[in-house]
């Protein structure tokens, strides 16, 4: 053994030991993530076999007229959607459920969308106590409509906040219930998906309290500590509604999106929900809750500060403060996860729009690891700091810089003629194999949940995306990811841009 | 270039052995990831084969079904002329055709037949359920009743739940204290539809919580239930230590008005949960208790923030007027604004001349932010 260490670093110069010692890292580094994506596999498929079977019997209807259901705040920021506004408003007015609000945020629209919205809604401004709970720009005005048929609508207008996070903290400070769904509201939601998200949280055991210390002889006061375990946020899978057949904001027939882009990114969704948010809700260590659709506590949300609107990674970034909230005041609460799709997003088509949205995200996530360095690593936030913050640092923030320096290192190896090809081609045939193998298992899984496209060619045809994926979309997503940690590192500023969405309504008559 | 892929990973296999171990690992990982991919796609194709088979056979054997129910039940000519659900008799050429004894065909016929008898109630209804005893479909559910797995247990109870077929109670009731929830859950709303004498008796008995999610249907079942005995709820406040047992009682009794639960309902007030105390207060409102009123503003000064704020609600319900100063109060002095809106609120509940001059003179007085809250509390288009 011994001698074995003294040839390993007496072979050659510095730089001879150092790449020996670089390949090997890289080796342990890759076996170890591609392991883990395999226990991530092992984790979702008991995960979601466990939802399949316990929700089989489970009448979901029970709720849609009961008194006892829980109130709802549905919120949708809402910039420069004038387009499609009035048909998304509709859509999300249609929810099945007994007790929600509809709240559209138009975050300081240049165009006609507060217009559209109050001249189709009969909406007039109202005197709201409004108060501002969570930190965003001025709300002016508050409206409601005259029209019983919309009495659940509120639409609050405010001043641009140059963000989504900063449009959602406005319209939680609105919200009446206790608890909120965040989406955007160009996204199509599934008419039963409140309900499918409010389970999670009625399915936790009801408060358990116990006491610490004496009561305090003057006021009767005592210390408490909730022993339960409190679910503090629920979401559910994404998928691209790119190719979908749409009428009056309700999804017709599933389809995989036709273009390559937006196709990539179905496969990748799913693979990111089905297996890997599944495979962590086994062991409540969900990482994060898409901003596309999430349902949340307010009153944890607001403790930990609702969104934070200069965050690049928004919805993580709350998640992860409202775990921190709970851990720091030592209270249990887990993160759920529900395989069914229930959100519907246009994903972006151009190089242009999927850039800035990639590097963004890479950006996000650089930026919360650097603010909540503290939780990583730190056995004082349980799950959240040794296994989510661990795993998210070591796999999905440092994964891009370690691929892009071995990218450069084996161009190295072959210019300089120190490359040994068969196992070079062996490797590069291993992690190619394994990782068609993982996207294949993650559809399956899919499938298992929800049969979404109706013809096999569209599932088969979706599925062989994996064996291009590793040429052209992971280097895409290695080249925007690298872009965003430089722009990070850097300071650059960031344009937030426009998201060009195609419109659902225009999709249609297309078609027709 | 494949061929000599081929050749490269021959070599590799002849030489494994003598190969490093990394080299070894990546290339059983290489036949572990082939070999899953392939299985994966088999298993797509084959699931999906699987449902189109299973649809087929649907679509073969419900219309024979629904012709069978149609013909034996919904135009049972003795039903029409009166002849009372037990002496009808069926047709037994039709019910002993040999399809009827596949399983899976079993399986579909009690689907349907509940599905049908979610829709049909009365002689219908018990005509039916007759049709699932006469084809001893019960032999069926109770055989799954038997079995370890707890998802066809569930599926058992909902069968025999759904055609009102009594289960003993030395076999359902140590079901609902069961460790697995949803078979618990299953078990209880069996246990109220079907027992005749005592359908709560197992409040007694119940160690394990009864979930927020199964209080919806457990209260649907109880609230829509014909002829169920419906019990004065407080002897379980007085008495249950199962605290989620207790919290639903709480809505049971607001929802019956049982106005003379309330003695049991006040005694929660020194509860040391607040969580729960509040949901007490929030009953003694629901039930209008002006005997309460006086204790819930005593022990106000004290109590956290949800409480209070429930206390101020329960006082708009209750509305005896006594309290009109003490919500004015509230309104015009905390600094919580909750606590305003909740006050703003009580007092405008009370729908009366003192209240309308009290909201008329603070509106005068008081400063912008408490205005607004009025006119928000005001306003008939803002319901929250």
């Amino acid at each position: 053994m011994m001698d074995s260490i003294y040839r390993f670093f007496a072979g050659g110069t510095f730089w001879d030991i150092l790449g020996t010692f670089y390949q090997s890292a890289v080796f342990v580094y890759g076996f170890t993530l591609l392991m883990a994506y395999a226990l991530l596999a092992a984790m979702s498929l008991t995960s979601i076999r466990n939802y399949m079977k316990k929700n089989a019997s489970v009448n979901y209807d029970v709720i849609v007229e009961s008194p006892l259901a829980p109130g709802i705040s549905v919120i949708a920021p809402a910039f420069n959607e004038g387009v499609t506004i009035i048909q998304n408003v509709r859509s999300l007015l249609t929810l099945n459920y007994p007790k929600f609000e509809v709240i559209i945020i138009n975050d300081g629209s240049t165009d006609d969308t507060l217009d559209k919205l109050i001249e189709e809604f009969q909406m007039i401004q109202v005197d709201y106590a409004y108060r501002q709970k969570l930190n965003c720009e001025m709300v002016t005005r508050i409206f409601k409509s005259t029209n019983h048929a919309y009495d659940k609508l509120i639409v609050v207008d405010k001043v641009n906040g140059k963000s989504k996070a900063d449009a959602s903290n406005a319209g939680i400070n609105v919200s009446a219930y206790d608890y909120f769904l965040c989406t955007d509201v160009d996204c199509i939601l599934d008419k039963d998906t409140l309900i499918k998200l409010i389970k999670p949280f009625m399915d936790q055991e009801t408060v358990k309290i116990k006491e610490l210390g004496e009561h305090c002889p003057e006021c009767g006061y005592v210390m408490t500590q909730e022993l339960h375990r409190r679910v503090i946020a629920t979401g559910a899978t994404l998928r691209m509604v790119n190719s979908c057949e749409v009428d009056e904001g309700l999804i017709t027939r599933v389809k995989p999106p036709v273009r390559y882009l937006p196709r990539f990114q179905e496969m990748e969704y799913i693979r990111a929900f089905v297996l890997g948010k599944m495979g962590w809700d086994l062991i409540n260590c969900v990482p994060n809750v898409s901003g596309g659709l999430g349902l949340f506590d307010k009153e944890i949300a607001v403790m930990a500060g609702g969104y934070d609107p200069k965050s690049f990674g928004e919805d993580m970034d709350l998640i992860t403060r409202m775990g921190a909230f709970m851990k720091d005041n030592r209270k249990r609460y887990s993160i759920r996860y529900v395989p069914l799709t229930l959100c519907w997003t246009e994903g972006p088509t151009t190089m242009k729009v999927f850039g800035r949205q990639r590097s963004r995200w890479a950006r996000g996530m650089a930026q919360i690891m650097s603010i909540h360095r503290r939780i990583i690593a730190n056995p004082r936030y349980g799950n959240l700091g040794m296994i989510v913050f661990v795993y998210h640092f070591l796999f999905e923030l440092l994964a891009p810089i370690v691929e892009f320096t071995g990218v450069l290192f084996y161009i190295y190896l072959i210019i300089t003629g120190q490359i040994n090809w068969p196992f070079a081609i062996i490797l590069i045939v291993f992690v190619y194999t394994y990782s068609v193998m993982i996207t294949t298992l993650a559809l399956l899984w899919d499938q298992i949940t929800f049969k979404y496209y109706k013809s096999w060619k569209e599932t088969i045809g979706l599925c062989l995306m994996a064996f291009l994926e590793p040429f052209i979309y992971h280097p895409l997503i290695v080249f925007f990811s690298m872009k965003g940690y430089f722009n990070f590192v850097t300071g650059r500023k960031h344009t937030w841009g426009d998201m060009q969405r195609q419109g659902f309504g225009n999709q249609q008559k297309k078609k027709r | 270039m494949w061929r000599d892929l081929v050749d490269l990973l021959w070599q590799a296999y002849e030489q494994f052995g003598f190969l490093p171990l990394f080299i070894q690992v990546a290339f059983s990982l290489i036949i572990v990831a082939i070999l899953a991919t392939i299985t994966a796609y088999s298993s797509i194709l084959y699931k999906r084969y699987q449902a189109y088979v299973h649809e087929k056979r649907l679509n073969f054997i419900t219309p024979k079904l629904e012709d069978l129910i149609t013909e034996q039940v919904l135009l049972n000519e003795k039903l029409s002329m009166g002849v009372p659900v037990d002496e009808i008799e069926f047709d037994p050429v039709p019910l002993s055709d040999k399809i009827y004894k596949k399983i899976w065909v079993r399986q579909v016929m009690i689907d349907v037949l509940i599905q049908y008898r979610k829709n049909f109630r009365g002689d219908v209804g018990e005509l039916l359920r007759k049709l699932y005893i006469d084809m001893e479909l019960t032999k069926d559910s109770f055989e799954k009743m038997k079995t370890m797995r707890w998802e066809r247990k569930i599926k058992a109870v909902i069968e025999l739940t759904q055609m009102n077929i009594p289960i003993s109670d030395v076999t359902i009731l140590p079901l609902t204290n069961s460790p697995n929830p949803l078979l618990r859950a299953v078990a209880r709303n069996a246990y109220i539809q079907l027992s005749k004498n005592e359908p709560f008796k197992f409040f007694d008995i119940a160690t394990e919580p009864l979930l927020p999610w199964d209080q919806l249907e457990m209260f649907r079942i109880i609230t829509t239930t014909k002829d169920i005995m419906i019990p004065n709820f407080s002897r379980w406040i007085s008495y249950s230590t199962n605290k989620s047992i207790v919290a639903f009682c709480l809505k049971l009794i607001a929802h019956y008005d049982q106005k003379t639960a309330i003695p049991a309902v006040m005694d929660l007030l020194n509860n040391k949960d607040h969580y729960f105390r509040a949901e007490a207060i929030n009953c003694l409102g629901k039930l209008s208790a002006e005997i309460a009123e006086v204790r819930l503003v005593k022990i106000y000064e004290h109590q956290p923030l949800n409480c209070q704020i429930e206390i101020l609600r329960a006082t708009g319900m209750i509305a005896s007027g006594k309290y009109l100063d003490f919500l004015k109060h509230e309104l015009m002095y905390s600094t919580n604004f909750d606590i305003r809106m909740a006050a703003t609120r009580a007092i405008i509940n009370h729908d009366s001349d003192e209240s309308a001059a009290i909201i008329k003179e603070v509106m005068n007085t008081t400063y912008e932010e408490n205005r607004i809250i009025i006119k928000h509390c005001l306003n008939p288009l803002i319901r929250n």
